[in-house]
């Protein structure tokens, strides 16, 4: 039998010594495929556009910050407009899947089961099935172009997952616990509050992390609920960089600064939330 | 069956707020402090039937406990006392008051759970302390005093600031035994909570809390499905079989006099020997044969039997009561030896003869472990008689 030792000393068998090959075979793939887009992203961001299309190195000769510079400018009213965006949609899908959630979780109605098929089902469908739809009913609801309109469209998108996520939680939880805290002074609802969402905390700060990432990096619908003098949010602006499809010449540098931009604050956001989202499909 | 005082018809207040209605019961004073009337509780809209016609009275420092075999409806009938179930029909009655609709955080009643169910995000402290701090306005130094009070009778206080899961499973049910005690409730609910403990630690824990019952002076109602557990712990005892009770009493009525077959056949170990038997009369004289032997019974017993002489009857007694000799020696019959299992100072015996297997139990080494053949005497006057449906005739 192997004694199980990491170094390969003593017998090992060959079973280890191949996963353990694998896994670097993995994770040197996983490596490559993220960090040398990684490196260049950043690389070209600092190049200047001549030596972009004439000689590019890995590391600037002459390192420039006008693309960062040009990027921001461009960029920062967007970068608040997808703040609120994205923040209200995660608080609104949070007020509205945490309850869902427990009630699909724990409460018996009628319908539940049905209901939560329902649910997943419509998650299987590609979102831009809904794009004529939402377009019409918001144009006449007045929810085009609103900030509140992109809060409620994105809800679409995030309420499904969120409430399977999170049911999923609620179920693990013992209702023992709950029933503790009911015999011991809660009502139902505050038995909630004291015992179940610190419990859940890492599934709801996971769900409301991906629920932001949602309404940060949508492009879609972003880019077809707002116009040019509505809440238009960063992600489109990148489109216009490209120069929106329409073949004209691209400043590369602009566009990976201006992607870097865009990925800072969620990425700010998981290291902050990193111990919670770390936690969420790990707990017992 | 004693203890089915109840000629109470079920809760009659339908008033909208429970809580600001709970009347209290006129004759509250001389009362027994908790008073199970009626329960009846379903399931899966009256398809499972868990508990029916349960009625149980709980004196002020009584120690209950329920007993009965797996599924047979002792978790919900302390579900519905703890208001955690609702029950179908019934009444529930603590300290005068009736609690039936009561929200389970206003019944002041505590429940220790099976699966310890302490909240692994909050410290022992504050696991103890959670019933006061939801539940009362206690200053905080009241509160401290309290949990510290518990925590040192429990003997977990080094361990307060710790949360729950580096306790081991022992001390993990002690906390949960202070949680409950802190709040000085009116009485304690305890389902199983020894059942995931080791069987030393098992009975260490019960000696402490029936300790803890007597000092508190409080009802406790326990529930177990281990018999010996019942026997040792309970000043009453519930046996509980299918959702119905069968029979209550004190450990000594129950193992002596149970009411029905249920009841002989559970409590006690090794389990008493139930025997099928005719009634036949012989030359005037009563007796019960059987395949294996034929005795004659008591006058007592025969008053019983009188009519039904041709009669199929079940007779059922303690392997306490067959005294084993040797085979040469004049016995009712004789049987073969086929284990002899020590029991510490005592020997379990199984015996088989004429196809039926009996047991007996005989201080220890009577019976040698090379012995192949004994003659069987009952104490026929310690022997109950049963209807082949299980009802107790004598
Ligand atoms: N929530 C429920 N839904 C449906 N049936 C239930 C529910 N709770 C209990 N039952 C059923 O009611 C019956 C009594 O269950 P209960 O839990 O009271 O038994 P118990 O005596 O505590 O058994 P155990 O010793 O196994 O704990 C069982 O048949 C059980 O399947
Ligand atoms: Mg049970």
């Amino acid at each position: 039998m192997s004694t199980g030792s990491s170094l390969g000393l003593g017998d090992v068998e060959i079973g280890d010594v191949w996963t353990r090959f694998m896994t670097y075979v993995v994770l040197t793939f996983l490596v490559m495929v993220n960090l040398v887009p990684f490196l260049f992203i950043i690389s070209v961001s600092f190049t200047p556009p001549e030596a972009f299309f004439g000689d590019p190195s890995l590391v600037p000769a002459n390192p420039t910050l006008e693309a960062w510079t040009k990027g921001f400018a461009d960029l920062r009213d967007n970068l608040v407009n997808s703040a609120i965006i994205a923040t209200g949609t995660a608080v609104i899908s949070m007020a509205i899947t945490i309850p869902g959630a427990y009630a699909f979780a724990r409460k018996r109605f009628y319908g539940k089961k049905v209901g939560f098929y329902a649910i997943i089902v419509a998650m299987m469908f590609p979102y831009i099935l809904l794009v004529i739809p939402v377009m019409d009913i918001w144009n006449s609801t007045g929810l085009y172009n609103t900030i509140p309109g992109m809060w409620i469209a994105y809800q679409i998108f995030v309420t499904p997952f969120a409430i399977w996520i999170l049911r999923d939680f609620f179920q693990k939880l013992p209702q023992d616990l709950e029933e503790a805290a009911q015999v011991y002074g809660c009502t139902q609802f505050s038995a909630f509050v004291r015992v179940i969402l610190p419990l859940a905390a890492p599934g709801i700060v996971a769900v409301g992390f991906l629920a932001f990432l949602t309404g940060w990096n949508d492009f879609l619908f972003s880019n077809l609920l707002t116009t040019g003098v509505g809440p238009v949010p960063a992600v489109p602006v990148l489109y216009g960089t490209i120069g929106g499809g329409s073949g004209e010449r691209v400043y590369w540098g602009k566009l990976m600064a201006e992607t870097l931009i865009i990925g800072a604050p969620p990425t700010v956001l998981y290291l902050f939330a990193r111990n919670y989202l770390e936690n969420a499909f790990a707990v017992k | 069956m004693s203890g089915n005082t109840s000629n109470t018809a079920p809760s009659s207040d339908s008033t909208d707020d429970p809580v600001r209605n709970r009347q209290r019961d006129s004759a509250g004073a001389d009362e027994s402090h908790v008073r199970v009337e009626q329960i009846r509780k379903t399931f899966n809209d009256g398809s499972v039937v868990a508990c029916e016609d349960v009625n149980i009275d709980i004196d002020e420092g009584e120690f209950v406990v329920l007993v009965g075999p797996s599924g047979c409806g002792k978790t919900t009938t302390l579900r519905c006392i703890a208001g955690l179930e609702q029950p179908d029909d019934g009444r529930i009655v603590v300290d005068g008051d009736d609690v039936t609709d009561a929200k389970p955080k206003d019944r002041n009643l505590a429940f220790v759970f099976q699966s310890i169910a302490l909240f692994p995000h909050m410290t022992v402290r504050r696991n103890i302390r959670f019933g006061l701090d939801m539940n009362t306005d206690l200053p905080d130094e009241e509160k401290d005093r309290r949990v510290e009070d518990v925590a040192e009778t429990l003997g977990i206080d080094g361990m307060l600031d710790r949360k729950p899961k580096a306790l081991s499973g022992g001390q993990q049910q002690r906390v949960s035994l202070g949680r409950a005690m802190v709040m000085e409730p009116d009485a304690f609910l305890l389902d199983e909570p020894f059942s995931a403990l080791d069987a030393n630690l098992r009975d260490q824990m019960r000696v402490e809390v029936k300790q803890i019952q007597r000092e508190l002076n409080k009802p406790m109602v326990f529930v177990t499905h281990d018999q010996e557990e019942a026997m040792t712990l309970g000043d009453k005892i519930v046996v509980m079989d299918d959702g119905n009770v069968q029979q209550i009493g004190t450990p000594h009525e129950i193992y002596n006099d149970p009411t029905n077959l249920f009841v002989a056949d559970f409590i006690g170990s090794p389990s008493p020997n139930l025997l099928d038997c005719t009634v036949v009369e012989d030359g005037g004289e009563l007796r019960l044969r059987n395949a294996a032997f034929e005795v004659s019974v008591t006058d007592e017993q025969a008053a019983v039997l009188r009519e039904r002489v041709g009669d199929r009857v079940v007779l059922g007694v303690r392997p306490e009561y067959l005294a084993l000799n040797d085979a040469e020696t004049n016995g009712a019959f004789t049987a073969n030896v086929d284990v002899v299992e020590p029991l510490g100072d005592r020997d379990a015996v199984h015996l088989s003869a004429d196809g039926q297997s009996l047991s007996a139990v005989t201080p220890q080494g009577r019976v040698g472990r090379r012995t192949d053949e004994v003659a069987v005497e009952m104490e026929i006057e310690r022997a109950w008689l049963f209807e082949t449906d299980g009802t107790r005739l004598v």
